[in-house]
């Protein structure tokens, strides 16, 4: 539970007084209200808080597919407002990685198929570069035997390694996670939860969003949200354990 | 790659949609595949056909001729097709033209001739045996004559009880007056006395009720017939020879021959044959039922014929053929018609060995003078003796009527006929000229002052007081005998007799090429050497046409074949239609299956886009796997239509009719497979594939990344 990098070196990501409406209808439903937060490189930081509370709007924002109502979002230097569709997608690639809850694979695609496909979309590696980077990344997180058996032969935590893979496989900035564990069950979550802790004291820095008390207990950072607003940008290991408690 | 990997992947996981998408695009490539093959070939055979037999590769016409050259002109359209003035300015500059092999005169008409009225044959035998003196060849024919004044009564009685008796008209009463009193014993003694007196009453009051006269109607090309011979490479002689070197004479297509000059009897029991042989049964076919029919109900064409001597031959023969002890001749030939499928090949021998014999059975013999009546280019009745060598036949093109239909004529009789001077003509006019001191008519005027009617035609045409000696001049020079008067009568002169004089000297008389060439022609054929671009040829030949101010215009076969030439694009729909309905289809339901596609992999596309994939990435992902689809299946399917393809090859389709004998150019057609269909098939089907994806793939650039965010619950 300790944060290895110092937070001082000019962040990740950074929101400043952010606000999202959605529309429906004709009424306006408030997401996120004013929120500001700044993640540096390093963090595992996990942002909790009960459904509804908008913990999924602010990482879609932080992770591009989103744009605020209002306010400042800023990603690896790019304020993401005055970026268009495509260099937004342009910036998804080059700086973020996502991992879904339910993983998303191309169900078509092997494992390594799938892993490869970014860097074919970056287009920037040689086949043997990519080769090597996506073995590399599928030994890493245990799978490399299941390299070319195709999603719907593996199962949930395999999927999700594979996703993993994925998300890492351009070395991106930050890597996203919506409720990563929250199709797997308890072991196979926790098992998941230790490879992204062993990858991220290898340097990847993650942003997860949850309320599965086992991720929270994990995280080097938590941010508390309750009903769109940011309610503790630090919280304390009380706050956690609390949090914990009333989950359960 | 990858894109193609996630197209076969999911082409195959998908299979189900797969088998229908890809069915029917596979469909539409094999036919496309088959019908392009069966177009390209009957293009080919058509062009073999049309252009061997009657077209050539191009035809030449006036540049100023009033309608539009149609080769196969039916009567209704209009046939002024103008002239070309200078011909042998025409063939040297387009002879010398690269690729051309040769320029063939041509003009095509239609001309009559006045045949199978076994009245007039006998009564013109009569004439010419009371001529000689010929007592006993008079006394057998005078019987025939008789026998069939008789028939003749016999039938109008029929026809006048059908009818009450007011209701008559005085022409048709008269008419009968006149049979009936030609039928009489008094008749026939008066002929004793003044046998032409006799004869001209027969000739010009009975002879026209002849049931069974006949107009002789045919197509024909007056040419150049040994340049013809030589380039039209599907001409081939079938009977007699052809017409010797530079001379005058007519040539039958045997098809023509066989169904209009024939006996009619026989040339039913011909088809009845060849359609027996089809495998058709005379109750369940139309066509049959109706030949047997007319056999039964025109026995008269068979009793016209026989005479005294002949007709007790076919009453014995049919007597014992029927095994019957008696009944009239007319009873048994009845009785014989009454053919069957089981008897019609016993009785089709029994035919043409026991009656055929005694008939004429073909009303035009090959050797024989025809007079061929026309209508000259300004309309003006005329006629011309012209001498049958043969017949002919166009290669493979028997059975086809479009090119059985084209007889051939010498291009000076073609030109006599037509009404323009022939070189001789033209010399004999200028010795008159010369005897005479009459002025040489001039050439627009020219036609009608030979050929009018001495009486009120030429007051209606006011020549000029010396033309008027011009015509009578002409005709005691051509040795029309003036037996039954005026000029006007110059088609019932007898001929035979004529030719002797005018005609027989006419028949021997060998032609200079210079000659042929010199007069006027109204179109030409032009024939391209073997392998070279019909294009390009055509092209060179009209600028030829153009730079040696020939005054000629150039169109190639499909156009101056007409209805002929048209008749590919009709084909060309029906395949268009079909390929429409089976590639909209097909576009309806790629389009329909791939909107689903698009909305079940709605979170796969998300996942894509979030990771970084731009919507064009997602565009081209739809399309690639069109594409790759329609390659696939357009591909089996052209291997399918290449199959098909080479089965038909192997095994031919039959023609179904004469227009089709034409079209293939032969009796089947084997079509052939180019590669350039396949192509053309696989670009088809994949234009159409990705044309049907276009919404689709739109669509699913619409797909945000949050849509993969969402759970999937």
């Amino acid at each position: 539970m300790t944060t290895a990098f110092a937070q001082t070196e000019t962040p990740i990501v950074k929101l400043v007084g952010v606000d999202k409406d959605y529309h429906l209808g004709s009424v306006i439903v408030p997401a996120l209200r004013d929120v500001s937060l700044s993640i540096a490189a390093g963090e595992f930081t996990v942002i909790a808080g009960p459904s509804g509370s908008g913990k999924t709007t602010l990482l879609n924002l932080i992770g591009c597919v989103d744009v605020a109502t209002r306010g400042d979002v800023v990603i690896d230097g790019a304020d993401t407002r005055q970026l268009k569709e495509k260099a937004l997608t342009d910036l998804r690639l080059r700086s973020l990685g996502f991992i879904f809850q339910s993983f998303n694979l191309v169900g078509v695609l092997d494992a390594f198929d799938n892993v490869e496909f970014p860097l074919l979309l970056q287009g920037k590696l040689n086949k043997v570069e990519r080769r090597d980077r996506v073995m590399g990344l599928l030994q890493q997180v245990g799978i490399e035997q299941y390299a070319h058996h195709r999603p719907g032969e593996l199962s949930g935590g395999q999927r999700q390694r594979v996703a993993i893979a994925r998300a890492l496989v351009t070395q991106p900035r930050i890597v996203l996670a919506d409720e990563p564990t929250a199709n797997l069950d308890s072991k196979t979550g926790t098992a998941i939860l230790e490879l992204m802790q062993e990858l991220n004291r290898r340097g990847t820095t993650f942003l997860f969003s949850t309320h599965d008390p086992r991720v929270v207990s994990r995280a080097g950072r938590v941010i508390r949200l309750v009903d769109g607003q940011i309610a503790d940008l630090n919280a304390s290991a009380e706050d956690v354990a609390a949090l914990a408690a009333g989950a359960h | 790659m990858i894109l193609i990997r996630i197209a076969l992947r999911n082409l195959r996981s998908h299979w189900f949609k797969g088998l229908i998408v890809g069915g029917l695009l596979s469909l539409g490539s094999a036919l496309l595949v088959v019908g392009l093959s069966l177009l390209g070939t009957i293009d080919k055979s058509m062009s073999k056909s049309v252009v061997g037999s009657v077209s050539g590769n191009l035809q030449v016409y006036a540049k100023d001729a009033k309608d539009k050259l149609s080769l196969f002109a039916g009567m209704t359209e209009g046939t002024e097709f103008g002239h070309i003035d200078d011909f042998p300015k025409v063939r040297k500059t387009l002879e010398a033209v690269a690729g051309v092999r040769a320029v063939v005169p041509m003009g095509t008409d239609v001309a009559m001739v006045y045949g199978g009225n076994v009245l007039d044959v006998k009564l013109e035998e009569l004439r010419a045996a009371e001529k000689a003196k010929d007592a006993a060849k008079s006394k057998i024919v005078r019987a025939h004559v008789r026998r069939m004044v008789g028939l003749l009564a016999t039938d109008l009685d029929r026809i006048s009880e059908l009818r009450t008796a007011d209701n008559q008209s005085d022409e048709t009463k008269k008419a009968i007056a006149d049979v009936k009193r030609a039928g009489s014993d008094g008749f026939w003694k008066e002929f004793d006395a003044d046998p032409f007196a006799a004869l001209e009453f027969l000739e010009n009051k009975v002879a026209p009720l002849g049931l069974n006269a006949d107009m002789i109607w045919f197509r024909y090309i007056g040419t150049d017939l040994d340049r013809f011979r030589a380039h039209f490479e599907l001409f081939e002689v079938v009977d007699g020879t052809v017409v010797p070197k530079g001379q005058r004479g007519f040539l039958f297509n045997k098809l023509t021959y066989e169904e209009t000059v024939k006996h009619r009897t026989a040339r039913r029991f011909d088809k009845m044959r060849d359609r027996l042989a089809e495998g058709f049964s005379i109750e369940g076919d139309e066509d049959l039922k109706q030949w047997k029919k007319l056999n039964k109900d025109q026995i008269r064409e068979i009793t016209y014929q026989l005479d005294d001597r002949t007709e007790p031959l076919v009453h014995t023969f049919l007597l014992n053929h029927l095994k019957q002890t008696k009944g009239t001749t007319d009873a048994l030939l009845a009785q014989f018609m009454e053919v069957t499928d089981d008897n019609f090949a016993s009785r089709y021998k029994a035919f043409y060995d026991g009656i055929a014999p005694h008939l004429m059975l073909y009303s035009i013999k090959v050797g024989d003078v025809m007079t061929i009546k026309g209508f000259t280019s300004s309309g003006y009745p005329t006629s011309v003796n012209v001498k049958v060598y043969g017949t002919f036949r166009f290669k493979s093109l028997d059975k086809s009527m479009m090119a059985g239909g084209m007889n051939l004529m010498d291009l000076m009789t073609y030109r006599d006929l037509y009404g323009y001077l022939t070189a001789d003509r033209k010399e004999e006019l200028a010795r008159l000229q010369a005897n005479t001191g009459v002025k040489p008519p001039e050439r627009d005027k020219a036609e009608a002052e030979l050929f009018a009617d001495a009486g009120d035609e030429v007051e209606e045409i006011k020549p000029s007081g010396e033309a008027i000696a011009a015509p009578s001049a002409a005709t005691d020079l051509a040795g029309a005998a003036t037996q039954t008067g005026g000029f006007d009568e110059f088609a019932k002169v007898d001929m035979k007799a004529s030719a002797k004089t005018y005609g027989e000297d006419l028949f021997s008389r060998v032609y200079a090429q210079g000659d042929i060439d010199g007069g006027v022609v109204r179109n030409a054929a032009v024939l391209f050497q073997p392998g070279v671009d019909d294009r390009a040829v055509q092209a060179a030949v009209a600028k030829a046409a153009e730079g040696a101010k020939l005054g000629v215009q150039v169109m190639d076969w499909r156009e101056a074949s007409g209805m002929v030439g048209q008749f590919l694009f009709v084909i060309y729909a029906v395949l268009a239609g079909s390929l429409f309905i089976i590639f909209f289809t097909a576009m309806v339901i790629i389009n329909n299956s791939t909107v689903l596609a698009t909305m079940e992999r709605t979170r796969e596309i998300g996942a894509l886009r979030a990771i970084g994939a731009q919507r064009s990435y997602v565009r081209k992902m739809f399309l690639v796997e069109a594409a790759v689809s329609a390659v696939l299946f357009g591909a089996l399917g052209s291997a399918l239509g290449a199959l098909v393809v080479a089965w038909l090859n192997g095994h031919g389709i039959a023609a179904f009719n004469d227009v089709f004998v034409f079209l293939f150019a032969g009796p089947r057609l084997h079509p052939t497979l180019s590669p350039a269909y396949v192509v053309i098939a696989l670009v088809v089907v994949t234009v159409v594939t990705v044309l049907s994806t276009l919404y689709p793939a739109w669509l699913a650039t619409r797909v945000t990344p949050l849509q993969a965010m969402q759970d999937a619950e």
